[in-house]
């Protein structure tokens, strides 16, 4: 069999988590709300009405064009999209054509073994959405509450090599709208939302075969799915002698298989030209530097940051960089720790992780403050308290917003390095224990834990443990 | 006495200030007139008179408590009638855009040209005929039937705001609102004996005027004298977050000359462009508006040629530009929500046959037109070689208006024309827009006015054209010429 490689590129639509719709007044988001009750003239394309553009629409796509190192274009221009379709008002959609927001661009894509695959955009530009349509009783309805929520359209160079990285894409893209906090980027409320183009070629070859495009992907684990099984399909196609015709492909995510929605035609002739209604959009340098200076460090320079300055794994990297709160978290508390930087990340993604998972929050809204975290770890450093009344401290601290310190003073936390203090318990514990002193005496060793394990619970776990088995072994050695 | 509907609005804002008369009887005098005319000359598509009364007499009550207490101050337009052409959306008025495929549509929103004179005090009569999305020259597109022309009934008022136009000749209203995309203020002006205004393409807001030809539509006004429709610019002009091609450039003070000023016009330097006297034109209309240029110079005007070389491509231009930007605008009229849903077994089969059914015949040509201008293949020829020479054309203006304050000419090679002439030829009806199509395309605000009468009594109209945003400069030349002439005077001979 031939050996084939993937030829996938990805055309994504990027809900902008703007207040309002991209042309009128109405809020952006309408999850939740009934059919036609987030609608205005405007959006429901009335006669007569006008729309006006709301700039932080442009703003966040201007952030996403810069993070994904595309050129902003000094001047651009919106453009009509003519096509009939019922959820489609206006008979055209607000879009950009000839002269879009921004052009170039690319995404570099880490891949194992520290390769990285450079990932180019070849559209993005801003656009508004339309509504939607359903079958249902025999007629069909429309729900416009979306008409007018802005998207910026981006789609990919077919770059992409494999079903893999195709979904390590929309992870990797969805990680940076968030991090930019430009989109929600929530797949299953189509917030983000992608199709797949797929074609093969034998290993090496640079021709371009016929693609396939497949339609309705909700979820990035649905895209790899989708996209691998199509991989296949293509290949037995091959293989068979048969040549691949340029379908579109609908994903059923229930049967989890693919089904042909149509061949695809000659394209679609969109007679576009400028939205006379629109003036052409004037970005000038000014107003790009004063958005361009809320450009954060990027995840994935951060994540390389992460490797070099701290001397983390790359797996560390990975996971305290998938969200910005927590990446910041994270250099806070190495900061205020001013020790080991690998200490701190075993504590994040060990403990602060799982509190956060439980609680449903991000890393910037816990009372728990990096702070807090940092005295933590020092007070265990210096062997004020031990690793389980640290660990126990999180959730103290997390509850009352003291500080740790003030915690362990006032609940007598400290570990007691008191020798005489802990002899005397450790003699209540063996004169109160003499079958277990007989055993530990004729060679049953490993009773030592569980005196250790007595006296601590006697001291309600302040004792410092190594001074307390020091004592028994000397006592118990009588 | 007069009766009071041969009032001007500027008279008849002195007479309700003075309380000679209310402003519910010169109401109750247009909505009689129109009863009295309105079977024969049809301007009217839709009557509001309970809205117009229950106005008027708001308008009574605050000229009672202003004469109580004259430091309460006045809407300036307050208590004086307006009709409105049928493609402004009035806030629960029926608005038809002169289509079956509007026939139920109830806008919940009013334009902005509207609303801003109903703040100022006006009263609305009613909304006034046009032909079919203010597709036309004539008001013959219209889907509810023609407007008669008051001075000729077997002659068209021009249009497409010819029901606007006819209803202030007629004496119906004092003053009414159209819209002009390529003529369609200025000419049915002209056909009409009465004054016009085409305002600088973003002065006025184009929210809530149904959309035809995005880039050259704008709001203009009808009155009977050229101060008259300059009160009701002061009114409608100006910014409006709305409308974001609608500029934010403030109204220069409109100085208009008092009676009695002598060489009111010294200084304004007047343009004639040798394209606008082409062969063809009627001898009379020729005659009349060399007539008003000298009149003009007598009052101190210095009068030279100018050249606008590209006016001859206005008309191809126009007819690409505005039937392509049509093609998108009309594309909501689709079954969907709009116009008479005609049942069929697929959704695209309804698309055909709901715009089959709703749109007339005029509508459907510049749709196609448009549609094909824009196709692919089509379209570098086409649209995009028509806006190339729309720069053109908006440069020669750039350039004459560097050395003429404003551009004498007709407002349209003939007078009025009889019912049928061109219906049945449209690029003859096209021909009737080649004076007005320029100062569209170009975005410059243009004026028409009378200055005299053809043999067979029909009124001839001159149009003044200016820079951008100097409407001001041509409310002073319209008002010092009609301040030395009487022609604006006539009343048509009616017949009723």
């Amino acid at each position: 069999m031939t050996d084939y490689e993937a030829v996938i590129g990805l055309e994504t639509h990027i809900q902008l988590n703007t207040l309002t719709k991209i042309f009128c007044a109405c809020k952006a988001d309408s999850w939740n709300a009934a059919p036609n009750t987030n609608i205005c003239p405007v959006c429901s394309g009335l006669p007569g009405v006008l729309p006006v553009l709301n700039e932080k629409a442009v703003e966040k796509a201007m952030l996403l064009a810069a993070a994904m190192h595309a050129q902003i274009q000094s001047l651009s221009f919106f453009d009509r999209k003519n096509y009939f379709y019922p959820d489609l008002p206006k008979g055209y959609q607000i879009s950009m054509y000839e002269a879009p927001l921004a052009t170039g661009g690319y995404l570099d894509l880490p891949l194992p073994q520290n390769e990285a695959r450079r990932v180019r955009i070849a559209k993005l530009h801003l656009e508004e959405d339309a509504g939607k349509t359903k079958n249902a009783g025999g007629k069909r309805l429309i729900d416009f509450n979306r008409c007018g929520v802005p998207l910026v359209e981006m789609v990919t160079s077919p770059d992409l090599r494999s079903a893999e990285e195709a979904a390590q894409y929309l992870t990797r893209l969805r990680q940076l709208l968030r991090w930019l906090g430009v989109s929600e980027a929530d797949m299953e409320k189509g917030h983000l939302r992608c199709d797949a183009n797929v074609s093969i070629r034998p290993r090496g070859a640079a021709y371009l075969n016929p693609k396939t495009e497949i339609k309705n992907v909700n979820s990035i684990d649905a895209v790899r799915e989708a996209v691998q099984k199509e991989i296949e399909r293509q290949a037995r196609e091959m293989e068979a002698g048969h040549t691949i015709e340029s379908w579109t492909l609908e994903w059923d995510e229930d049967s989890g298989k693919l089904k042909k929605m149509r061949s695809k035609e000659t394209e679609a002739d969109y007679r576009y030209f400028h939205e006379p209604d629109l003036l052409p959009l004037h970005i000038s340098e000014e107003w790009k530097k004063s958005i361009l200076t809320a450009l954060p460090e990027l995840p994935l320079e951060r994540r390389q940051r992460f490797v070099t300055q701290y001397g983390l794994p790359e797996y560390d990297a990975d996971i305290l960089t998938a969200e910005r709160s927590l990446s910041d978290y994270y250099e806070q508390t190495v900061k205020a720790y001013g020790g080991d930087p690998k200490k701190v990340s075993n504590w994040l993604m060990n403990d602060v992780l799982r509190m956060l998972n439980e609680k449903g929050m991000t890393a910037d809204q816990l009372r728990l403050l990096p702070a807090h975290l940092a005295e933590i770890i020092r007070l265990i450093d210096e062997g004020v308290i031990n690793n389980a009344t640290g660990k126990s401290l999180l959730e103290k601290v997390q509850a009352s917003g003291e500080t740790p310190a003030a915690i362990v003073a006032r609940e007598g936390l400290a570990k007691v390095s008191d020798d005489a203090a802990i002899r005397s318990i450790c003699q209540e514990v063996i004169a109160e224990n003499p079958a277990e002193v007989e055993n530990y005496r004729n060679g049953k060793a490993t009773l030592m834990g569980w005196f250790v394990g007595q006296v601590m619970r006697k001291m309600r776990g302040k004792a410092d443990p190594n001074l307390a088995r020091a004592i028994l072994e000397e006592l118990l050695a009588q | 006495m007069s009766a009071l509907t041969d009032l001007t609005l500027r008279a008849a804002l002195q007479g309700l200030r003075q309380g000679a008369f209310s402003s519910c009887d010169l109401t109750e005098a247009c909505l009689e007139r129109i009863e009295r005319l309105d079977g024969t000359l049809h301007a009217f598509l839709t009557l509001t008179p309970e809205l117009a009364r229950q106005q008027a007499q708001a308008a009574d009550q605050q000229y009672a408590a202003w004469r109580q207490d004259p430091s309460r101050g006045l809407p300036p337009l307050l208590g004086v009638p307006l009709a409105v052409k049928d493609v402004f959306c009035v806030s629960g008025v029926r608005t038809t855009c002169g289509s079956h495929i509007l026939e139920n549509f109830v806008p919940p929103y009013s334009a902005t040209p509207v609303e801003r004179l109903l703040e100022a005090g006006m009263v609305m009569l009613g909304k006034t005929n046009t032909d079919e999305f203010a597709m036309g020259s004539s008001t013959e597109n219209s889907a509810y039937g023609a407007t008669r022309n008051p001075w000729q009934p077997e002659r068209v008022p021009g249009g497409s705001s010819g029901g606007s136009a006819a209803c202030v000749a007629a004496r119906m209203a004092p003053a009414a609102l159209g819209s002009d995309t390529g003529g369609s203020v200025r000419q049915p002006a002209s056909f009409c004996g009465i004054c016009g205004i085409k305002p600088t393409y973003g002065r006025v807001s184009r929210y809530g005027l149904v959309a035809y030809g995005s880039s050259l539509d704008c709001p203009g006004a009808f009155a009977r004298s050229v101060e008259d429709v300059a009160l009701l610019f002061e009114r409608m002009a100006g910014f409006d977050r709305r409308d974001a091609t609608c500029v934010d450039v403030p109204l220069p003070e409109i100085h208009l000359p008092s009676e009695g000023e002598s060489s009111p016009l010294r200084g304004v330097r007047v343009g004639v462009p040798q394209e606008y006297f082409i062969q063809g034109i009627q001898p009379a209309v020729e005659q009349a508006v060399r007539q008003a240029i000298a009149e003009m110079e007598r009052l101190g005007a210095s009068v030279e040629a100018v050249a606008l070389p590209h006016t001859a491509y206005a008309l191809p231009v126009y007819y690409l530009i505005a039937p392509a930007e049509a093609s998108a605008n009309l594309a909501r009229y689709d079954g969907v929500r709009f116009g008479p849903r005609q049942p069929a077994d697929t959704l695209w089969e309804m698309f055909r046959r709901t715009r089959g059914v709703g749109f007339g015949a005029e509508v459907k040509r510049r749709i196609m037109l448009g549609t094909y201008a824009l196709s692919a293949g089509y379209y570098d020829a086409y649209y995009g070689q028509a806006q190339k020479v729309r720069t053109l054309i908006k440069q020669d203006f750039e350039c004459a208006f560097e050395k003429v304050d404003v551009i004498a000419a007709p407002v349209a090679p003939s007078t009025a024309f009889r019912f049928g002439e061109h219906s049945e030829d449209p690029l003859a009806m096209y021909l009737e827009d080649v004076f007005t199509l320029p100062a569209n395309l170009a975005g410059v605000p243009g004026l028409a006015f009378p200055v005299g009468f053809d043999a067979q009594g029909l009124p001839i109209g001159i149009q003044l054209m200016a820079a951008h945003y100097r409407e001001d400069i041509l409310f002073r030349v319209g008002h010092a010429y009609q301040l030395a002439t009487e022609w604006h005077l006539q009343p048509p001979p009616l017949y009723v």
